[in-house]
């Protein structure tokens, strides 16, 4: 009898070794394990054992059981397996397709800069004044220590809609607005970015419409120094760290020292170099102390407090940042333009 | 300006400073130089005397023969086709290998003539052709008899070994155009002597002549004037002449000259008229006047009042300081002369050489202002050069109208406010230096510095205009950068600023870009504005048609951007714009969106958005709610607004607080139509209430505990009812236990009768505080559906 166990298992594990799928499987499981499988047969034929055979038998054919049962266990988990291993496969994916076209949209040039510019002064403590584009002479003008018919008159040609309504020709008029507002009391930390206008044609250089961004910070003992190190700590942000600026004297009528600022080139290093014409440095901005007459319009002692300005013109920062050629795309909104500028900068 | 190296050198000495030095050291003074350009240029150069010349024939070239020196070496071959060349002339000779302006001189052989070397006309020498008479510029120079064969020094014997520097003025520096003033500015500079010719008094001469001056307006408070008797008309010297070049001037003749010459060298124009023209021995300046009169060069101008105009004899005769008048123009049969130096009114003479465009040299330096002592230095310095070089004699006395008084200025400032102004730590010394040279004759009393300012530095007024001497002239190098020490502030953005932060990056994250345009509009884009802010502001002088109003909307900007696009290929321009508009004088601030084709559009993975009317509406809801304006405080209605720009059943109205935003949707389709545009969604609201109302606060919700069921349902209803209507019952009617209901399909067509839709929707019943029973869900469905049925007619979908 032992030997029909003996070729039940045999054939059992050989099944189940054979079987390569979980179908093939089950039927093999079935086929032995079932209620009329090879292995319940055995069982029947305890009945013509004896008493004293039918243990040691019963104990064999549950060993068989056990044996097959794990066996059948066993090849299953080897099967899933490969049936796994085979559905995967069966899922390769072409990684190099593109991803969906889901993309999120772009900041206008202009604004970036002038987000950038805002973060870093805000970050010294700056606050962001804004002021009306369309303005009074008295504020674009007079204010800033330039009377009617003085030559510098001439260096900003104006949109004027009657004799004292224009619109402002730099966002020196905020500056005006924010120390008449200030009615003599310091300290000012400000900047005031925003649109100016000048009967400029139109060219690859010159727009009767851009963007300058203006600082202001008048207190005690504000020195020309201090202005040196904001705009050197401003030329690191815009144009990568390392740079250096240098001021060249200059004439604004608003000012006193007035200075021209160059920043050393960025495309360079100060070498020379197309950009910077061969001299390492870009000119970048106007700046100076504020004039002791504009701070005595305004209201405020010049015995008793100093300050300084500065105005930097956006497009010229974003032409020379990103090296954009022709000022007139800021306005034209080519799509092509606008992709350029949709990751942070 | 133009400044000559060399007429620099007579007041100031250069020698081992380089024009290029030069240039550095004044740029970093704060006189710009510009560019840095020689008169003239030719290496290998010589004088030479043509000593045969043959035609060649068939052509324009002569065959000569040419010496430049006395060897038998010396005799060259040379080609030449100037017209004017001829036996016995003195010439240019550039030699072989001479480098000109327009290369290098080779020997070739001409025509079967051998040439060795060219005969140069001053053009060819890169003179301008400005300072060129015609028969210079077509042939070659004809050089004086006397000229010396063999001189290789050319340009030096020519007068044009001058260098040309071309100097940016800043307003305040109009001192500097007078070159006895630009060369103290220079010594300054390079802290060296400078000498002006001795010119002082010498005008102090003369007899009474009865010749009178007045002056009749505030526009000139004085008036110098003097006759000369006698002068004798004929040409300038050398130097002169090259000095005018140099300057940019045409020679005339001497008298006319020396006018000039002195108006270059004390900054005073200078007018001198010829005085037997002059019908009576008197001048008025008047400002009264309306009349037309002719200039000097011909031109007739209408003279209105407030023009500063010269009269004689109660006759005008010249606009003062702008132009003369023809009749007493110095010619060649001038003898005698009346001398002009006044000071006109800056503000005159501007306001009329504008109105007549007449922007002359002299009206040019009154405009940008004079030094009160100019009068005198030209006037004693006409008189000066007017006896050496044009044989002038009876002089009268000097007469003058109003006051010639000067005061001269003095400005007080301490060492320590000079250096807290500028963070710098300059001792006394350095800054007596700085003053010394600039002869503003500094005093020094402890720690007070009293200067006594030039009468031509009429810019320095205050303390803070020395220290920018001070500053300018040690280097601004010389100042470490440091941050400003003082009381902490607070930097921070305003609600607007950060309100438009947020509209910004919510536009972004739908994948919209942000575009600016143009503020000047034309009068067609104002009127079909959209809901104009007011009357539009039309500027006094527009430069164009198209550049001649401050918007009132948006509209036509944006859709000129769009159509500027399609007609470039830009397919899918989704764009918006942030800008203010201006009605009157109010401001306004706008947003513009337009969504022109796809949000998304992608074909491989088959996703796409398309920029329509709900996606609009998805963009617009979803802003206001990132601003904190949600729920009821937002409605959208019927658009009753503007149906001229928008398509009237596509589009709608946005109120918050029950305010009217502004209006979206499609753009009508015969107005898309001008900008040859298709479908195009477009919004613009007015945004300064966003940011001037309290936005809702941010509250957390409390996630739910108890399980959700969400029962389907498909209605029938007419046509007209809204998705709104449906909703509102449901929401009415099921209050406590409807959580939310969602829209997932509207169909109208095949299945469902005409006139009617069918809508379906899913309703989400949720308890907060129990587990809904079936029971419980199943008697408020119905109840809803009830609802459903009795207020619109709603039937259940078979």
């Amino acid at each position: 009898m032992d030997d029909k166990i003996e070729v039940v298992r045999s054939e059992a594990l050989d099944a189940i070794a054979a079987a390569q799928s979980m179908d093939e499987l089950q039927q093999v499981r079935i086929q032995y394990l079932g209620k009329k499988g090879s292995i319940q047969a055995l069982m029947g034929v305890m009945k013509s054992l004896s008493k004293e055979e039918k243990p040691a038998f019963g104990q064999k054919v549950n060993l068989c059981k056990q044996e097959v049962t794990d066996a059948v266990a066993q090849r299953q988990k080897q099967l899933e397996a490969k049936e796994l291993a085979a559905r995967l496969v069966e899922e390769k994916i072409d990684i190099t397709l593109p991803g969906d076209n889901i993309t999120t949209g772009s900041m206008h040039p202009l604004f970036m800069i002038q987000q950038q510019l805002e973060d870093l002064f805000i970050g010294m403590g700056y606050k962001v004044a804004e002021g009306p584009e369309l303005e009074q002479d008295h504020y674009n003008f007079e204010l800033a220590n330039i009377p009617k018919d003085h030559p510098a008159r001439d260096m900003q040609d104006t949109f004027y809609v009657d004799p004292n309504t224009l619109l402002r020709t730099h966002t020196t008029a905020m500056q005006m607005r924010e120390l008449e507002k200030a009615k003599g009391q310091t300290p000012i930390k400000l900047i005031c970015p925003g649109k100016v206008y000048r009967r400029d044609d139109d060219d690859a250089t010159h727009s009767h419409q851009f963007m300058q961004c203006e600082g202001l910070v008048v207190g005690e003992n504000v020195t020309l120094a201090d202005l040196k190190g904001t705009l050197e700590f401003m030329a690191n942000r815009m144009f990568g760290e390392g740079r250096t600026i240098r001021f060249r004297p200059s004439y604004f009528p608003f000012t006193e020292p007035s200075v021209e600022v160059d920043v050393s080139c960025p495309f360079c290093n100060g070498k020379g170099c197309s950009v910077c014409k061969g001299s390492g440095w870009i000119e970048i901005l106007g700046a100076g102390m504020v004039h002791p007459h504009v701070l005595e319009m305004n209201g405020f002692d010049s015995e008793k407090c100093s300050g300084f300005a500065f105005g930097v013109g956006l497009e010229r920062v974003a032409m020379l940042k990103y090296g954009i050629d022709d000022i007139r795309n800021f306005y034209t909104n080519d799509l092509r333009f606008l992709k350029n500028f949709d990751r942070f900068d | 300006m133009r400044l000559s190296y060399k007429w620099l050198g007579e007041y100031v000495d250069l020698s081992g400073i380089t024009p290029e030095e030069l240039a550095e050291r004044m740029t970093t003074a704060g006189l710009e130089v510009e560019g840095i350009e020689p008169m003239a240029q030719g290496t290998k150069l010589v004088i030479g005397e043509v000593m045969e010349c043959e035609d060649i024939p068939d052509t324009h070239l002569h065959a000569t023969k040419t010496r430049i020196g006395d060897g038998p070496e010396d005799l060259k071959d040379i080609v030449c086709g100037a017209p004017n060349c001829r036996k016995g002339l003195k010439v240019i000779v550039a030699q072989v290998g001479a480098e000109l302006p327009g290369g290098v001189i080779s020997a070739k052989p001409v025509r079967g003539h051998s040439s060795n070397g060219m005969l140069c006309s001053l053009n060819e020498l890169g003179v301008d052709k400005k300072y060129l008479e015609q028969k210079q510029i077509d042939g070659i120079e004809e050089l004086p008899a006397d000229a010396p064969v063999g001189e290789t020094d050319v340009l030096g014997y020519l007068g044009l070994d001058d260098t040309i520097l071309d100097v940016s003025l800043t307003p305040n520096r109009a001192d500097c155009s007078s070159m006895w003033n630009m060369a103290k500015e220079v010594g300054a500079i390079l802290h060296r002597e400078v000498k002006w010719p001795d010119y002082e008094g010498q005008a102090d001469i003369g007899e009474e002549g009865g010749f009178k001056v007045a002056s009749e307006t505030e526009g000139c408070t004085c008036f110098y004037g003097k006759v000369v008797n006698h002068v004798k008309v004929g040409p300038s010297p050398k130097w002169m002449v090259d000095y005018l070049h140099a300057a940019g001037m045409n020679s005339i003749n001497n008298v006319v000259d020396i006018s000039n010459y002195v108006m270059l060298e004390t900054g005073q124009p200078l007018h001198y008229y010829n005085l037997a023209k002059l019908p009576a021995r008197e001048i008025t300046v008047k400002d009264d006047i309306h009349m037309t009169m002719t200039a000097l060069d011909g031109v007739e101008f209408e003279i209105q009042p407030g023009d500063l105009v010269i009269t004689t004899g109660g006759e005008p005769t010249g606009i003062a300081g702008i132009m003369g008048g023809e009749e007493s123009m110095i010619d060649e049969s001038t003898t005698a002369i009346f001398i002009e130096a006044a000071r006109f009114n800056h503000v005159n003479v501007r306001r009329t050489s504008i109105r007549l465009n007449l922007i002359t040299e002299a009206a040019q330096r009154f405009t940008k202002g004079l030094e009160p002592l100019s009068m005198a230095k030209a006037v004693d310095r006409s008189v000066m050069l007017l006896k050496e070089y044009a044989d002038a004699s009876g002089f009268e006395k000097t007469v003058i109208a109003g006051d010639p008084s000067y005061e001269p200025r003095v400005v007080k400032e301490t060492l320590t406010h000079c250096n807290t102004l500028l963070g710098t730590e300059f001792t006394m010394d350095q800054v007596k230096e700085v003053l010394t040279w600039l002869d503003f004759k500094p005093e020094i009393s402890g720690d007070e510095i009293t200067c006594h300012i030039p009468s031509y530095r009429t810019d320095i007024e205050r303390p803070a205009d020395i220290d920018e001497e001070v500053i300018r002239l040690i280097g601004f190098d010389s100042l470490k950068g440091t941050l400003p020490y003082m009381a902490a502030t607070v930097g921070r953005l305003s609600p607007a600023q950060t309100g438009r932060r947020t509209i910004r990056e919510t536009l972004r994250s739908y994948g919209l870009r942000e575009i600016v345009t143009y503020t000047l509009v034309s009068q067609d884009y104002i009127d079909n504005a959209y809901q104009p802010s007011g009357e539009a502001v039309a500027l006094a002088m527009p430069m164009s048609e198209a550049r001649k109003y401050i918007r009132t909307s948006l509209i036509n900007s944006v859709l000129e951007c769009v159509q500027y696009n399609e007609a470039h290929q830009n397919t899918d321009a989704c764009l918006f714009e942030i800008s203010k508009v201006y009605g009157g004088q109010a401001e306004q601030e706008r947003l513009a969106i337009v969504l022109d084709g796809n949000l998304i559009e992608d074909r491989l993975h088959n996703i796409h958005a398309k920029g329509d009317f709900y996606a609009m509406k998805a963009i617009i809801m979803e802003m206001l709610h990132k601003l904190g304006f949600a729920g009821g405080r937002i409605q959208i209605k019927e658009n009753s607004t503007d149906t001229e720009h928008f398509h009237p059943y596509r589009s709608a109205e946005v109120y918050m607080d029950r305010k009217l935003l502004g209006v979206f949707g499609e753009v009508h389709p015969a107005y898309a139509a001008k900008f040859d545009l298709g479908r195009v969604v477009y919004a613009e609201f007015v945004i300064d209430s966003l940011f001037e109302t309290k936005p809702g606060k941010l509250r957390f919700e409390a996630i739910d505990r108890y399980p959700s069921v969400s029962r389907d349902i498909a209605l029938v209803v007419q046509s007209d009812v809204t998705a709104e209507k449906i909703m509102n019952v449901i929401h009415k009617t099921g209050r406590k236990l409807v959580r939310k209901m969602e829209v997932f399909d509207v169909y109208e067509g095949e299945h469902v009768a005409e006139g009617y839709k069918s809508v379906a929707l899913r309703i989400v019943y949720q308890a907060a505080d129990h587990t809904l029973k079936d029971e419980e869900i199943s008697q408020m469905h119905a109840s809803i559906l009830d609802a459903l049925s009795k207020q619109l007619k709603a039937q259940l979908r078979a």
